[in-house]
């Protein structure tokens, strides 16, 4: 009796583990199935309540992390504000000169008109993984909502990532740092090109590859996305969307790329609400 | 554990309710920059009171849950909670382990194993992408929640599941009898 309830139980697991290799194998670098989907849509009514039921306790909890992180915060946002003012105050006038140079040339003006052929559709965050090695985020609008996979979304300050998967009532975003996520992005002024991945488990720290060494890159210096088109193939993000400035740019010699450090605009640890970036052709 | 349609149905409820926790509340809180993860607490949890059997399979339903609701490969968290689950259970079942510290511990040591198992998963299946140091102090701190949550989780789903545990130990305060006439 006892040897059969043993060869039971290891039955069991042995089906158990041949379900797990057997459902990787199967569903691993492919697109959100169709199971996933719809367990996915039977449950965003359930997270939308639990997200909305639990708000208080959550910022109540967050509130004790973001008072210790505010002193830090502050004295970083003010060297900022210096920084800044002093960038506005060129900007105004280089922005001035833009406009004089663009009517001269009789430049269209293909950058805004790429953003603005997009319309924002507002979603509320749902749920988020729980591991490091994930890192989406639910949101409450779908497919009704006119959202499609990829996407791109925005919160406040800068991008946040793409539509990963799509269903009715809801979606899943791959963050920036997802270790999936890739992101053809610019330095500007300078205009050097390079590729955004994540350094995983640091969600404050992205790092911009492939980057032309011979071109000066320096701290405090935005990052936007690059908005690439080559024939029908494009990048899935329209040009000039702010992603982060750059935090640190080490000097390497001697090599024909190079790696800078940068911090996302976007908090991607505390996301409420983001902007779907819907419609619109992309590139 | 002697699983009838209503503990199962318990069960079921404690896998959903832990779940949703999860992904709405705790991986959406921050303390030190660090998300608890409650889920391998959970399942330590279950197979500490259910036996291996429970923890292997709650372990197998909570990662596939999680991977279906998250749109992700299904199959990795699944393989990860399930080795969990039954190794707890397995430490219930050949070791005596008693102790009020004993649970927390265990979803301290769960919870890092777990962590450090899904991290293989997740390497073996590539990563393309640099890692940070920062992920050392990400797997000690989850351990260190699970330690603190450990003892909250173990009470309630022994609470829950009650009616179905068979070695739970029946104290009761006896009433001394009351003499007349002395």
């Amino acid at each position: 009796m006892y040897r059969k309830q043993v060869r039971r139980r290891r039955a069991v697991l042995a089906l158990l583990i041949i379900s797990s290799f057997a459902l990787l194998t199967l569903t691993y670098g492919q697109r959100s199935g169709g199971v996933q989907r719809t367990v996915s849509a039977a449950f965003a009514p359930l997270q939308t309540v639990a997200d909305r039921a639990l708000k208080p306790a959550r910022d109540l909890v967050n509130w004790f992390d973001q008072t210790f992180d505010a002193r830090g915060e502050n004295k970083r946002l003010q060297a900022e504000l210096e920084t800044a003012r002093a960038q506005a105050i060129a900007g105004k006038a280089a922005v001035g000169e833009n406009a004089d140079l663009r009517k001269l040339l009789k430049l269209d003006r293909t950058s805004v008109v790429a953003v603005s052929a997009y319309k924002a559709v507002t979603g509320r965050v749902i749920s988020r993984s729980p591991t490091i090695w994930y890192a989406t985020v639910g949101i409450d609008i779908g497919k009704g909502d006119g959202v499609r996979v990829d996407d791109p979304v925005m919160a406040g300050e800068g991008l946040v990532g793409r539509i990963a998967a799509v269903s009715g009532g809801s979606s899943q975003v791959t963050l920036l740092t997802d270790h999936k996520s890739a992101v053809t992005a610019k330095v500007v002024p300078q205009g050097v090109q390079g590729l955004i991945r994540p350094a995983v488990g640091d969600p404050e720290d992205l790092v911009l590859d492939f980057i032309d060494s011979s071109r000066k890159v320096g701290r405090g210096d935005a990052v936007v996305t690059a908005g690439w088109r080559a024939g029908d193939v494009s990048s899935l993000f329209p040009p000039n969307l702010p992603v982060g400035e750059v935090t640190e740019a080490p000097i390497v010699e001697q090599e024909a790329s190079r790696q800078v450090h940068l911090r996302p605009y976007a908090d991607l640890r505390n996301l409420d609400f983001v902007q779907v970036l819907t419609g619109g052709s992309r590139g | 554990m002697i699983v009838t349609t209503k503990i199962l149905v318990r069960l079921v409820a404690i896998v959903i309710a832990g779940v949703l926790l999860q992904l709405s509340f705790f991986s959406r809180i921050e303390l030190f920059h660090v998300s608890p993860d409650v889920l391998p607490a959970l399942v330590v949890v279950l197979g500490l009171l259910g036996g291996s059997m429970t923890g292997a399979i709650t372990g197998f339903s909570i990662g596939l849950l999680v991977d279906c609701l998250l749109v992700e490969a299904l199959g990795a968290t699944s393989l990860v909670l399930l080795c969990t689950g039954y190794l707890a259970g397995l430490v219930r079942e050949r070791l005596e382990v008693r102790g009020s510290l004993a649970p927390p511990l265990f979803c301290m040591g769960g919870t890092l194993f777990a962590a450090l198992g899904f991290g293989i998963v997740q390497l073996l299946l590539g990563v393309d992408a640099s890692i940070s140091p920062l992920i050392i102090r990400e797997l000690a701190l989850q351990s260190v929640y699970a330690f603190f949550l450990g003892w909250p989780i173990y009470i309630g789903v022994r609470r829950v599941l009650r009616p179905a545990l068979v070695e739970e130990p029946q104290v009761r305060r006896r009433r001394q009898p009351t003499v007349l006439g002395t």
